[in-house]
């Protein structure tokens, strides 16, 4: 239960862990008298904790009709916790998930409709990036307002790069397979390199959005619509070919790896590059490696990434009052201060497109990943059966790097995964 | 008796027990491998951990983990919440074990077993099933968040009923069927006979239901939502690292950290522990 | 055989697993016996036999454990036997507890025979120590072996690519894997099975091996006529437990594999986890803990039978 891989940021909990004992539980209080309470739960735990905490507190003292307090578990725990709390009915009011977590509460009638604020004016999500809002919406209805979406990058070892004379990150994928070829030590030539241009796993990859990020570089999907599977297609088929013909034939990247696996081997210095997310930079900084940021190279078709986002969302068991008191603080949270804040403190890039670039600017990674921002795809949007899609995907990638026939693996996902769409 | 005694001394040293040492000697390096691996790179600063190629002990001792841990959560408090939970629920689930277990299996009533197979099915259905069901009911007793609501639903236990009933079983009739002519009520059987026979049945069991429980995490996961109320090892759960990745020293340091006081109290009981089982009462 | 009937007619064995046949019982006696079984009854029929049957009425409906729910009759049952995924999960599991429980119960016991030489040195060290894996949690023990055994920073692999064995990337490979999840339960849980059978060990009365001896037994001889049927309730109790728990495999699979590498980890419970929790289909769930209790109630009750043959065969 420790090492499933959830997102986010990085720093100390210990604020948050104190702020976290002062909770009320989610009874319902009486609206007539006091304030509307509700309870938060969310699983930013460290330096972004920090922000979010200090958002809300700020929320509270600027007006007297809704206190929030929060409540801070891990994303897994939430996950393994919030369907008993709601089954008897005391769940938190506000919830925070990881976004493929969203629409199976949502289709299951978890959450409240958030359309109506959508709509409104004042909502302060009029400018929210696009693709965010995407990953919000199951079956033409929006349930969730994003708290962070930022596209996967390339994260590369400087030191290495220099050592091996490469000054600049590849840009395309033919570039970036002769930069990892490059970068490909196999000095006793035993044919297992000690050192590999890049890690690329083939499951349980970060946020599970390597393979999709490859896929879109060559217009190639995985769903459509959110009902529609279209994995099986020629571009997808040339995707696969390219990509195992340069980590089994040319041995660019260590095989048989997954997402954390690889943390592991850029970490430990023996992979130049590596795919992940805004947290790679605290990983690459405690293992002391100098690191650069670049996007996703650009595949023959098209430069996209698949991006990992946060979603919160207002649990179906409010009433009228508490339902608009947690609109209120969704606004609060959005409007142009402390969506800079957040930003800033989360290492994320804004949420909304209007926060104008050198608003981030004092935080180098935050501005590197915001020139990104729009290149981000929401994963599986509107997907309620997020699970067997995702793992019909691992056993595509997993099979095809080792080995199996591209043709009849893809046949077989495509099947895989309309059966889950149909569910 | 003697004569045995002599017997057995004269040919200590057989090769065959030379062999049995040896074989015990690989057995229990393999099986300590990953327990040392734990304690080891509870020790280990970040780099030495992922660092190729491993070494057992770290070359370079550190405290860091360790630190972190104690720093970020509450331990003091978390300990002691896995020693009211581990210890009420195995304090519990003794006496109401043992008292149904004695019901099964040294008196005669009708149904018993019906009753019997009844407890041995409910072993079956896995918990994950239970589990909402279960907490649907503690969150209507207002339970969430306390003491009552982690310990009551554990404090009797079908596998600790069964094991109490097979163990009361082997006792020998005779002994108390004296107490029973003399008119000793049931009770007092099972307290002043059954009872200080079984002990290292007893002790077995308190055990098994004290690791469980301290080893739990999914338990106390969801019948407290309040941190504060979380036991050291669900605790665990809130030292995430970037990307939600918990460094293998942080994690091994919090796993040592978690399992010390368990072993520190297995180490106190388990001197008792083996002697009973040693020295078991009657035969 | 003249010694096995001597040694039984001195030592009545323990009883067997199903119970005896019992005299009828008075009433004065059931209220008593009621009372003793009451503490125990109202916690296990609050919070064991209620949330079951709550799990049977959800098994019969579409409920994801909020909201609204329909009753969709045997749907979910017709589905359990229908899918796929369901029947490898099955595989998979019977698989696991063919692997984990004769492995478990004979690593235990085979040390425990070696332990209850009282001319070994060091027993007590032994015991111990053999005993600390059931110390700690599946999940961390799982832990810990993924790290020892780990393809890039692994101490156990690159200890065994020293000695000239590649053991790969065992985890992601789909004929090792399963056996490496039931090795490290076997870890987890031998000791404790090794406990009781050291109990069960030391309750053989000695006089019983000395009376062997003078009738001429041999080591193997006593073993075969002495322990074999004075430990037989043991054997079949821990065996019985060994296969319940084997059955509801979750913990460190969970950990290490996640069911995979393609499925070939995935166990029934891991299924009923991912329905009920990821996917919110709790009634499927339900359906899917109901056919897995008839199955293991099934199982146990032909080793019941089996085992008490047994017993009848020997006495």
């Amino acid at each position: 239960m420790f090492r499933t891989r959830f997102l986010l940021g990085a720093g100390a909990a210990a604020a948050a862990l104190a702020l976290a004992g002062c909770s009320v539980g989610g009874e319902s209080d009486d609206a007539s008298d006091g304030p509307t309470e509700l309870t938060f739960w969310h699983g930013y735990t460290e330096a972004d904790g920090d922000v979010l905490e200090q958002i809300v507190d700020e929320f509270n003292a600027s007006q007297d009709e809704v206190v929030i307090s929060t409540e801070i578990k891990t994303w897994a725990v939430i996950d393994d916790t919030l369907l008993p709390a709601l089954s008897a009915g005391d769940g938190p009011d506000i919830v925070a998930m990881p976004a493929e977590r969203l629409p199976v509460y949502a289709a299951r009638g978890a959450f409240a409709s958030l359309d109506d604020f959508y709509a409104d004016p004042d909502s302060n999500t009029a400018n929210l990036n696009p693709g965010a809002v995407e990953m919000e919406t199951v079956e033409g209805s929006r349930y969730g307002v994003p708290t962070g979406f930022v596209p996967l990058a390339v994260y590369y070892n400087k030191a290495l790069f220099e050592a091996a004379g490469i000054s600049e990150p590849p840009a395309t994928w033919d570039e970036w397979v002769t930069t990892a070829k490059s970068l490909t030590v196999d000095g006793n030539g035993d044919g297992t390199p000690e050192q590999y241009g890049v890690v690329l796993p083939d499951h349980a990859t970060v946020a599970n959005g390597l393979w999709p990020s490859l896929f879109y570089g060559n217009d190639g999907d995985i769903v459509e619509g959110g009902d529609t599977a279209v994995i099986d297609s020629p571009e997808n088929a040339e995707t696969l070919e390219f990509w195992r013909s340069a980590i089994v034939d040319d041995k660019i990247s260590p095989t048989g790896v997954d997402g954390i696996g690889a943390d592991e081997v850029f970490s430990s210095g023996k992979a130049a590059m590596t795919v992940g997310g805004p947290w790679m930079v605290f990983i690459a900084g405690d293992n002391g490696i100098d690191y650069g940021i670049a996007p996703i190279p650009a595949g023959p078709e098209a430069q996209a990434a698949s991006a990992i986002g946060v979603s919160m969302a207002i649990t179906a068991q409010d009433d009228v009052a508490k339902q608009e008191a947690a609109e209120q603080f969704f606004a609060y949270f959005l409007n142009d201060e402390n969506s800079v804040a957040w930003s800033l403190g989360s290492g994320w890039p804004p949420l909304r497109t209007d926060i104008p670039a050198d608003a981030v600017s004092e935080n180098a990674t935050v501005a590197a990943l915001t020139e990104q921002a729009e290149l981000g795809r929401p994963l599986l949007p509107g997907v309620v059966n997020s699970v067997d899609v995702l793992t019909a995907v691992d056993e595509l990638t997993q099979k095809v790097i080792a080995g199996g026939d591209i043709e009849a693996l893809l046949a077989e996902a495509q099947t895989a995964i309309q059966t889950a769409l149909d569910d | 008796m003697t004569t045995a005694t002599a017997i057995r001394r004269r040919s200590g040293l057989r090769p065959s027990t030379v062999l049995a040492t040896l074989a015990l000697v690989f057995t229990t390096a393999f099986v300590l491998l990953p327990i040392a691996i734990i304690v080891f790179t509870a020790f280990k600063p970040v780099a030495e951990v992922n660092a190729y190629p491993p070494t057992l002990l770290p070359t370079e001792w550190t405290l860091d983990n360790l630190a972190r841990i104690m720093q970020e959560l509450p331990f003091a408090r978390l300990v002691l919440n896995s020693f009211i939970f581990a210890g009420g629920v195995t304090l519990f689930a003794l006496v109401f074990d043992s008292l149904a277990a004695y019901a099964l299996a040294r008196m005669d009533f009708t149904g018993q077993r019906v009753l019997l197979v009844a407890i041995i099915a409910s072993l079956m259905i896995p918990f994950q099933a239970t589990l909402i069901p279960v907490y649907q009911l503690v969150s209507q007793l207002d339970w969430v968040n306390t003491y009552a609501g982690l310990i009551a639903p554990r404090a009797a236990d079908a596998f600790g009923i069964f094991f109490l009933r097979q163990f009361f079983l082997a006792l020998p009739r005779d002994i108390d069927s004296a107490a029973r002519i003399d008119g000793a009520s049931e009770f007092r059987i099972f307290r002043s006979i059954v009872l200080p026979n079984a002990v290292p049945a007893l002790l077995t069991l308190a055990i098994f239901t004290f690791v469980n429980n301290w080893n739990d995490l999914l338990w106390p996961l969801v019948f407290t939502t309040e941190s504060e109320m979380g036991t050291i090892t669900s605790g665990l759960t809130l030292l995430t690292g970037p990307g939600g990745i918990i460094p293998y020293g942080v994690m091994m340091a919090g796993s040592l950290i978690a399992v010390l006081p368990l072993v520190i109290a297995f180490l106190l009981v388990q001197r008792r522990f083996i002697e009973s089982i040693a020295t078991t009462g009657l035969k | 055989m003249s010694t096995q009937n001597h040694i039984v007619r001195r030592y009545r064995p323990a009883a067997p697993l199903g119970g005896r046949r019992v005299a009828p019982a008075s009433r004065q006696r059931s209220i008593t016996a009621l009372a003793f079984l009451a503490p125990a009854l109202i916690i296990l029929a609050a919070f064991v036999a209620w949330p079951a049957l709550s799990a049977l009425r959800l098994s019969f409906t579409d409920a994801s454990g909020f909201g609204k729910e329909e009753f969709v009759g045997f749907g979910n049952y017709v589905e359990v036997f229908t899918q796929p995924d369901i029947l490898n999960a099955v595989v998979n599991t019977v698989w696991y507890t063919v692997l984990f429980t004769p492995t478990a119960v004979l690593v235990a016991l085979g040390l425990a025979l070696l332990l209850n030489n009282p001319h070994l040195p060091f027993r007590s060290f032994f015991r111990t120590a053999l005993f600390l894996p059931f110390i700690v949690s599946l999940a961390v023990g799982a832990f810990a072996w993924s790290y020892l055994i780990d393809p890039q920073i692994g101490l156990l692999n690159y200890w065994l690519n020293g000695l000239g064995v590649r053991i790969g990337n065992v985890l992601q490979d789909p004929v090792l894997a399963m056996p490496m999840v039931a090795l490290v339960a076997v870890w987890k849980n031998f000791g404790f099975y090794f406990v009781i059978f050291l109990a069960g060990l030391q309750d053989i009365p000695a006089s019983l091996y000395e009376a062997a001896r003078v009738d001429g037994a041999g080591p193997w001889s006593r073993f075969r006529n002495v322990t074999v049927p004075l430990l037989s309730n043991t054997f079949a109790f821990v065996v019985i437990f060994a296969m319940i728990a084997a059955l509801q495999a979750f913990d460190q699979i969970y950990v290490m594999t996640g069911g995979g590498p393609y499925g070939s980890t995935q166990t029934v419970v891991m299924e009923i986890y991912e329905s009920g929790f990821r996917k919110l289909e709790l009634g499927f769930a339900s359906a899917l803990s109901y056919v897995l209790l008839i199955a293991t109630l099934l199982l146990s009750a032909a080793q019941f039978v089996f085992f008490g043959r047994r017993e009848k065969d020997l006495s």
